[in-house]
């Protein structure tokens, strides 16, 4: 396998993504289907992420886009084994959660009134995920200006090293344990990145190449007699049709 | 030989039952990507499968072309053991060796070829097929045939040949012969419980539905 | 004000599949049934279709088939010393909704409870003395035997069709079953599903260790099979998304695919989907129903009068009915005074994980709910208990269901939870390692129980079920024993690193573990100690029947599903052959 480097994939995508990073448009990039090519083959590589080949965020500001992009990057780097975070698409999943029905509180009883609790009792705040976001990576963003670091600038080995402090919970964000922040933006990062392409992560359906997962189309009644045999298949995601094409779906609802 | 009757132009029979499609002319052959090299001048496919493994409705042949190449290779092994029962299909099946079969079934499966006009057929039986491809029925208990044939019908790997483009005669004779018991190669029984199902309406239907697809690309 | 509707002979409560058995059984008899169901109505087609239903992200994670949690959760604390506070996101147990209930979704993992464990405290009590047991431990008798239930077992199994083998005909050991199981009548409907290379390799070290493995009882079926209703089902595909999911090829055995359509189609029956009951309502003697009230899906309030009322909803909502209804003197462990909410228990599982080298392949995402390979050796009072200082077991297997990535990608210990190493480790060990579950039994105890939260309410005002519940002293010590015998299987294997993780305390509700809740309305002989006698006719309110694993005194080392459907055909036949043609106490107190 080629060697990756962070800045070194780019894959083609839909017209949509021609835009301004952070600029609002609503659905288009929900209703284009994006061409599936797997990354060997995909378009030329620049030395940069280009606009180009940004998502189209929503929900998060430009400043947010800086740390979510980073950080995801950090939680899954890429490496030898193929993309992570930024490749997969990882913030674009981020973004389309948060600024829909699941950061709205789907799927979460809120009634108050609220105690912090014991660690068995889960979690136990009023703030609905895009809430927490937002009140988080606001209070992230003033702690670091007010050092004069903001978090995209820094090495990847300090930005490592802060993101273990959020994860220890040493700071409170604004009232926020962080480590019941950072335990949110770790579990969606590993959903966006193992998560049907569908919604918008698991770009080109590379973490299920990285690890062998064949997807949503699964008979495995002749296949599962071969004992210790290599299962050899493209993996399938849920919303491709017969030409391959995904048709990006980030508001499947919770239920049935 | 043991299985449905000829056809005539623009009818479908099964099991001796005749259904008229449509009285309309014949839909346009669709064109395919780059012809492929034709197999050797010693394999006796083509004089029936056709030179690009295209088929031939009128005969009751397949389009083999692009089938997943593990598929066929499986069917030419179960004619050769008896497992899929067929007088032609058998004798040449019998007369290649195990790797002969095998390199046939990868040179198929290499494979694009035109799509062969198909009879028209309502929108009635379009919409009934595409409901049974997508969706099933639970009224007769049958699932979407797209959860194990695919996205479109366009066939998955090590688990279901494609459908779309397949002609509407093959697949309807196939599941007639599922459904009769004559075929019982599949394991699990996966396509009987699904045939046992299925009103020769329905049975029409989905073929239709499947060979108005047009070309498959996994 | 509520309108009164029309009666009718019977009103159950819930249309999972107890209620669709129960119901079908009695419409069948002729009586006029309504099934109040307060989630939605689905079916194999369209609802239960794929490629759709094969997505992780909403049916795994976000939980898409289960109760609303937004508008009716539970709340939870370990102690009494402790505010119970809302589970706010299911995550320990995944109580079900909507026409089928949780059985729509479970695994098809079908067991039967040994004949030990209807009679846990009398022969206890004989094989270890009287003074073997930890103090806090409640155990009871049932009031049933195994004996009584075997027709009704057999009668289950043969509905859903499971697929399994024999291991113990009429007393006759057959081989390749299960040697310690207790005697059945027959074999199984359909032999066992095809075995998976984890189970090939777990039965090769089993074997070598003098276990006995045998392959995991399925109701997702090895063939297709048409059961005594006439209803087919076909065989299973191992797609790997089982448990939290739906079947699209009726291949696993569910209320839908195995009854519903005789159910529905008898005009005796009405099923009335969207309708959350508020409480079944008594007389003023209070030892009389006259029926139910409930609150329709546009928020109509409607009092239904019946004859005969069964609650047959998830165990934990049984509970919470009486509760709510007043029937049943609620438990306060402070005093140890009253039977409802007593007993509540779970299930105590452990994991052992064993890493191989790159070159053997296991194929994790090709599976289904139950094509396992285990051993019973160390479940239940197969092995003699004397100096362990404990009771109970668990079943040790090659059972995993899945290799879906989100939730299912297996490292191991001291593995970071994220950044390169992670990474790195994932992609070495995904498809590279076999899980094992034990999943052990969960005793009874003083401490642990149910009741009516004093703060918290659900979206229609009623108060939450509380849990009040931490692992007892004895099922920690049992996880610990059982964990350290299957990572020798582990190692038998041939595995490069073997992992064990033995359950610790504190429980905690944010780590899935079963959804097997059981107790709080307990099934047994004597109503000081039970809330429903051995026909599950509630001791208070003859004409209220509970049916659900909540009528089990403690839960014991299997899956509580074959049991409840056993013990759901005994009540129907005490309810249509005693109860219905003389009603009143089937049994003094």
């Amino acid at each position: 396998m080629e060697k990756v480097t962070r800045r070194s994939f780019v894959t083609t995508v839909g017209a949509a993504s021609v835009l301004p990073a952070g600029a609002l448009l609503a659905s288009a990039q929900a209703a284009e289907p994006v061409k599936q090519t797997h990354p060997d083959t995909a378009g030329v590589a620049t030395s940069d992420i280009s606009v180009a080949d940004r998502p189209t965020y929503l929900f998060f500001n430009a400043a947010e886009v800086l740390f979510i992009e980073a950080a995801c990057e950090r939680l899954i780097p890429a490496d030898e084994n193929g993309f992570g975070a930024l490749g997969a698409a990882v913030p674009n999943y981020l973004d389309k959660q948060l600024g829909g029905a699941w950061g709205a509180g789907e799927r979460l009883y809120r009634s108050g009134p609220w105690q912090p609790g014991t660690p068995s009792q889960g979690y136990q705040l009023p703030f609905t995920p895009a809430e927490l976001f937002r009140t988080c990576l606001r209070a992230i963003d003033q702690q670091l200006a007010a050092k004069n670091t903001p978090f995209h600038e820094m090495s990847a080995d300090t930005q490592d090293l802060y993101l273990k402090s959020l994860e220890s919970g040493v700071y409170e964000l604004d009232g926020v344990p962080s480590g019941i922040f950072f335990n949110m933006l770790l579990q969606m990062s590993i959903e966006g990145f193992f998560a049907d392409p569908a919604y918008g992560g698991n770009k080109d359906m590379v973490a299920w190449r990285m690890i062998g997962f064949p997807g949503a189309y699964a008979d495995y009644y002749e296949a599962i007699d071969k004992h210790g045999v290599k299962f050899e298949r493209e993996p399938l995601s849920l919303a491709e049709d017969g030409r391959g094409h995904l048709h990006m779906r980030p508001d499947i609802p919770a239920s049935l | 030989m043991k299985h449905v009757g000829p056809i005539s132009a623009g009818v479908l029979v099964l099991a001796g039952l005749p259904v008229v499609l449509s009285a309309a002319a014949p839909v346009q052959a669709t064109k395919a990507a780059a012809k492929s090299p034709p197999a050797s001048v010693n394999a006796p496919c083509a004089s029936c499968h056709g030179v690009n493994g295209e088929g031939s409705a009128a005969a009751h042949v397949p389009r083999i072309a692009g089938q997943s190449a593990e598929y066929l290779q499986k069917q030419l092994d179960d004619y050769a053991s008896g497992a899929r029962d067929n007088a032609i299909m058998a004798n040449f099946a019998k007369a290649l060796s195990a790797e002969q079969r095998q390199e046939f079934a990868r040179r198929y499966a290499a494979m694009s070829a035109p799509f062969l006009p198909e009879p028209t057929s309502s929108q009635r039986q379009l919409a009934r097929g595409h409901q049974l491809a997508y969706q099933g029925d639970e009224s007769i208990r049958v699932q979407a045939c797209n959860g194990c044939h695919g996205p479109d019908g366009s066939g998955v790997l090590h688990a279901a040949p494609y459908l779309a483009g397949q002609s509407s005669e093959y697949i309807g004779s196939a599941l007639k012969a599922f459904q009769t018991g004559l075929r019982k190669n599949d394991s699990g029984e996966l396509m009987r419980s699904v045939a046992a199902r299925l009103a020769d309406a329905d049975i029409i239907a989905v073929a239709a539905y499947f060979a108005s697809e047009g070309p498959a690309t996994h | 004000m509520a309108q009164r509707l029309k009666e009718v002979d019977v009103v159950i409560i819930g249309v999972g599949m107890v209620g669709t058995m129960v119901a079908k059984e009695l419409a069948a008899a002729g009586y006029k049934v309504v099934g109040l169901e307060r989630g939605q109505t689905r079916a194999t087609v369209p609802e239960f279709q794929s490629p759709g239903i094969h997505d992780e992200l909403r049916f795994d994670v976000r939980k898409a088939l289960m109760q609303d949690n937004t508008r009716e959760p539970v709340s939870f604390r370990n102690q009494t010393s402790q505010v119970a506070l809302p589970v706010r996101r299911w995550e320990s147990f995944l109580p079900g909704t909507g026409l089928g209930g949780s059985m729509v979704h479970w695994n098809g993992q079908t067991y039967r409870f040994q004949a030990n464990d209807f009679q846990l405290a009398t022969r206890t009590r004989e094989r270890y003395g009287k003074n073997f047991l930890d103090s806090d431990l409640t155990i009871q008798d049932w009031g049933v035997t195994y004996n009584e239930l075997e027709p009704h077992y057999d009668r289950f199994e043969y509905l859903l069709g499971t697929s399994g083998k024999a291991g113990n005909i009429k007393g006759q050991i057959q081989p390749g079953g299960d040697p310690h199981e207790s005697p059945r009548s027959r074999e199984y409907p359909t032999p066992p599903q095809k075995e998976h290379y984890q189970g090939a390799l777990f039965r090769k070290a089993a074997d070598s260790l003098g276990y006995h493995p045998f392959p995991q009882p399925s109701s997702n079926l090895s063939q297709p099979y048409t059961n005594p209703e006439g209803l087919k089902l076909n065989t299973c595909v191992f797609c790997g998304f089982c448990e939290r999911y739906a079947c699209e090829h009726y291949a696993k055995s569910v209320p839908q695919t195995v009854l519903l359509p005789v159910l529905l189609a008898n005009p005796n029956f009405e099923l009335r989907t969207g309708c959350q009951v508020q409480r079944i309502n008594l007389d003023s003697s209070k030892k009389h129903a006259t029926g139910v009230t409930y609150i329709d899906a546009v928020g109509r309030e409607f009092e239904q009068p019946a004859s005969l009322v069964i609650t047959s909803m998830f165990a934990i909502n049984n509970v919470r009915m009486l509760l709510l209804s007043g029937i049943g003197k609620p438990y306060e462990p402070a005093s140890g005074q009253g039977v409802v909410g007593r007993n509540y228990a779970y299930q105590t599982m452990s994991t052992v994980a064993s890493f191989f080298d790159e070159d053997v392949i296991i194929n994790p995402f090709m599976a289904s709910g139950a094509s396992g390979t285990l051993i019973n050796d160390f479940a239940g009072d197969n092995f003699d208990h004397s100096g362990l200082g404990f009771i109970g077991g668990a079943f040790i297997g090659a059972v995993n269901t899945n290799g879906r990535p989100i939730e299912y990608h297996p490292t191991p210990p001291g593995t970071p939870n994220w950044g390169k190493a992670w990474k790195q480790a994932v992609v070495k060990h995904y498809n590279h390692t076999v899980m094992f579950s034990l999943h052990g039994s969960s005793m009874a105890a003083r401490q642990n129980y149910c009741d009516l939260d004093p703060t918290y309410r659900d979206a229609w005002g009623q108060p939450l079920l509380r849990i009040t519940f931490d692992f007892p002293q004895n099922d920690l010590k049992m996880a610990a024993h059982v964990t350290a015998k299957a990572v020798e299987i582990g190692k038998a294997m041939g595995a490069k690193q073997v992992a064990g993780s033995p359950r610790k305390a504190p429980y905690t509700v944010t780590q899935y573990q079963t959804t097997h809740n059981t107790g709080g309305t307990v099934m047994g002989d004597n109503p000081k100690t039970s809330v429903v006698n051995r026909y599950l006719q509630s001791w208070d309110v003859p004409n209220v029947f509970v049916i659900g694993a909540s009528n089990y005194p403690q839960n014991a080392s299997w899956n509580p599903t074959d049991t409840l459907g056993a013990l759901t055909y005994w009540a129907i036949d005490a309810l249509k052959n005693k109860y219905l043609k003389n009603p009143g106490h089937l049994v003094s107190a």
